[in-house]
């Protein structure tokens, strides 16, 4: 049970994320089927008929998720809350979000039959399908945080649900549309066409939403860069600006310029792009579900001057900390005057944490000192990476081609650097550091970054052809949506919220270059030639930002 | 260490009233190799979903605040207050939501929270023969939306 708990805090908000995504594309799969498909069988039976399947399909696929994530969701939540009570699971069943939960799961499973049978779409059907996904998705306004609000409770939930409704019309109609881009191109155009009044609706009512949860959570600028809550909000915006501007790009490829050369190929990537950012949108969102909401922190927030003091670049940090180094004594003199005044104000104020979660020791100077150094000397190697790579795309400098060999620096840097104790810079000796399940992390990462770097050299030297091609970006990817989705400090440990903020901009530029890779390796030709200075000049920011980096 | 200073939730120092509490597991470790996870996520955005993702820092985290309490925080009272006083920033469930009392004699002392007035507050009356000492008030409250939040109040009474 103790394992439980010490879980519950990540695995909540990563089932949080999970199940927004199945949930969301479950909402947008049955708004396609019904209002998008079935009349488009009075022009295009044909079309209409295959992509009904697929849209079914969808729907089944996404639902069964659904069903078993909000299960196991809910399950977590009562089993800790059973653990931490010391009682029952018989006495926390009755509890709102449990039965949230069963209305949730109940909405889902009538979906499911709705679904199951083949076939057209009767009118009674239709109605059915649409009336409960609006019963999941009041159900999962009933679990939200608005539910427990104590002022706007009404104008939050309303929000919530426009908000919810929108990304589902959005974000979670894009698989099915582009499983729709299979069929002969005036059918495709024509279901990009139809699709775009409900992007749009979409756009405007997750607008709607956000502009209730500004009011409702977020109350001011200065929460924006102050709190957890404000910047990952801040991130969704971004994010959401990116997909704006992808989903303008296909309005006009679609509407306006159907004339442009493999247009419909463009609208293709660009779908590709904004679904990969929908679901960096919706790790985001599952994140902000475990965080107080800004309004709710006024106190202890990170101020513009702190936020511009740890941007401003300095010195990086090239050589080994060591404690012969003088400026160790005086920062950790400085840490331990913070430490002792934020204890203070900490014991004037209530605190609050989640079951099982733990505190982090107080900062070291020498921990910093590393922790920046190892950030600094990564950066050079992703810095000269990115370069390599623009060099690359200029075709001009043959050898630049070998640029994932620059990654074998990485890999003899963290399996060296990673843990100083261990040979061959300390005394215990390899296999008996192996032992240590951390050892043996920072070894694995360590050996990955090696098989990445062989991989994608390969990949270069045209050896490995195929799916392979994809590991590069895909990672790039999920690294971005996964750092945007960890859990976050409940109060504002400023600290931590300095080195999360410096986090964010990496995100985006691994979602963007990660996007742009697959767009060069995919084409068309005319996107691919412009993706390919994309994805470097990214890995030139995310380098810039890392040789900058700083803890203190 | 002073009796209202903060430690880590889970944690008690010795000879401290919150000695006794069983200990719930925690995340801390050395902060240079969680440093060095966190380093690996930006570094190693390509390689983060094939394995380096454990090693980012996640602080957990959860949503019901206390706003104010009586009594407050560090408070040193000369008597005890009659009852404990709780105003979150969330609706709680107050079915299921525990307040425990920890003295100087280290025993957890359950209070039976009072019925509900008010959606955000939480109230459980105080025993009347607390005597002089340190005292933690550990709360645990469940918010409507399901999120799990606990937490401690220490105070000190000086004696009548």
């Amino acid at each position: 049970m103790e394992s439980l708990l010490d879980l519950y805090g990540f695995a909540s908000v990563v089932l949080q994320a999970l199940l927004l995504l199945a949930r969301t594309v479950l909402l947008g799969s049955v708004v396609f089927w019904t209002l998008l498909v079935v009349p488009l069988g009075a022009a295009m039976p044909g079309a209409a008929h295959q992509l009904s399947g697929t849209a079914r399909r969808l729907v089944l696929g996404a639902g069964l998720a659904t069903l078993g994530l909000t299960f196991l969701a809910a399950a977590l939540a009562v089993l800790a809350l059973a653990a931490t009570l010391n009682t029952g699971l018989g006495a926390v069943l009755g509890a709102d979000f449990v039965r949230a939960a069963l209305g949730a799961m109940a909405a889902t499973v009538l979906l499911l039959l709705l679904a199951r049978a083949d076939g057209a779409l009767e009118p009674l059907r239709r109605f059915g399908l649409l009336a409960a996904a609006a019963t999941l998705l009041a159900a999962a306004v009933a679990g939200s945080h608005a539910m427990a609000r104590t002022e706007g409770r009404g104008m939050l939930m309303a929000a919530t649900f426009v908000h919810q409704v929108g990304a589902a019309l959005w974000i979670g109609g894009l698989p099915a549309l582009w499983l729709g881009f299979r069929l002969p191109e005036r059918a495709a155009r024509a279901v990009g066409q139809r699709y775009s009044p409900f992007a749009m609706a979409g756009v405007g009512l997750i607008l709607l939403g956000a502009l209730g949860f500004w009011l409702g959570y977020i109350g001011g600028v200065p929460a924006v860069y102050g709190t957890a809550y404000g910047a990952m909000a801040g991130t969704k915006m971004i994010l959401l600006g990116l997909l704006l501007a992808l989903g303008g790009a296909n309005y006009l490829l679609l509407h306006r310029l159907e004339s442009v050369p493999s247009g419909l190929l463009r609208v293709k990537r660009f779908v590709e792009s904004e679904m990969a950012l929908g679901v960096a949108v919706l790790a985001i969102a599952g994140s902000l579900t475990s965080v107080p909401p800004a309004a709710d922190l006024l106190e202890d927030r990170v101020t513009w001057h702190e936020v511009v003091e740890r941007f401003t670049p300095g010195t990086p940090r090239l050589t080994s900390p060591s404690h012969e180094d003088l400026a160790i004594p005086a920062m950790q003199a400085q840490l331990d005057a913070e430490w002792q005044a934020a204890q203070q104000r900490a014991a004037e104020r209530p605190q609050a944490f989640t079951p099982g979660e733990g505190l982090l020791p107080p900062r070291n100077a020498q921990d910093i000192a590393w922790s920046e150094y190892n950030h600094n000397w990564s950066g050079i190697v992703v810095l000269l990476v990115g370069l390599a790579a623009l060099l690359d795309a200029s075709r001009k400098v043959p050898f630049t081609r070998h640029w994932p060999l620059l990654f074998l620096g990485l890999f003899l840097f963290l399996f060296i650097r990673s843990d100083p104790e261990v040979w061959p810079l300390g005394e215990i000796g390899l296999f008996a550091s192996l032992r240590d399940p951390e050892v043996v992390q920072h070894k694995l990462a360590a050996l990955l970054v090696l098989g990445f770097a062989l991989a994608e050299w390969a990949v270069r030297l045209g050896k490995l052809t195929g799916r392979y091609r994809y590991v590069f970006p895909l990672s790039m990817l999920a690294g971005g949506a996964l750092l945007l989705a960890h859990t976050h400090a409940i109060a504002n440990f400023k600290e931590l919220l300095l080195v999360e903020l410096s986090h964010l901009p990496l995100a985006i530029c691994a979602l963007v270059g990660g996007c742009a890779r697959v767009i060069e390796l995919r084409g068309p030709d005319v996107l691919a030639r412009r993706a390919a200075w994309v994805w470097p000049a990214c890995l030139v920011i995310i380098g810039s930002f890392l040789l900058i980096y700083r803890e203190a | 260490m002073s009796e209202h200073e903060i430690t880590a939730p889970d944690e008690a120092a010795p000879g401290d009233p919150r000695q006794q509490e069983p200990a719930l597991p925690h995340t801390s470790r050395p902060r240079r190799r969680a440093a060095l996870g966190a380093l690996a996520a930006p570094l190693l955005a390509p390689l983060l979903a094939l394995g380096a993702a454990p090693l980012l820092p996640r602080p957990a985290a959860a949503h019901a605040l206390v706003l104010s309490s009586t009594p407050a925080p560090g408070a040193r009272l000369g008597a005890a207050p009659a009852k404990v006083v709780l105003r979150f920033n969330s609706r709680i469930d107050h079915g299921r939501s525990r307040m425990t009392l920890f003295g100087p004699d280290n025993q957890p002392q359950p209070l039976a929270l009072a019925p509900e007035t008010d959606p955000a507050l939480v109230e459980a009356p105080l025993p009347a023969t607390l005597g002089a000492g340190s005292f933690r008030l550990r709360w645990q409250v469940l918010a409507v939306d399901g999120h799990i939040t606990r937490g401690d109040i220490f105070f000190t009474l000086a004696g009548r």
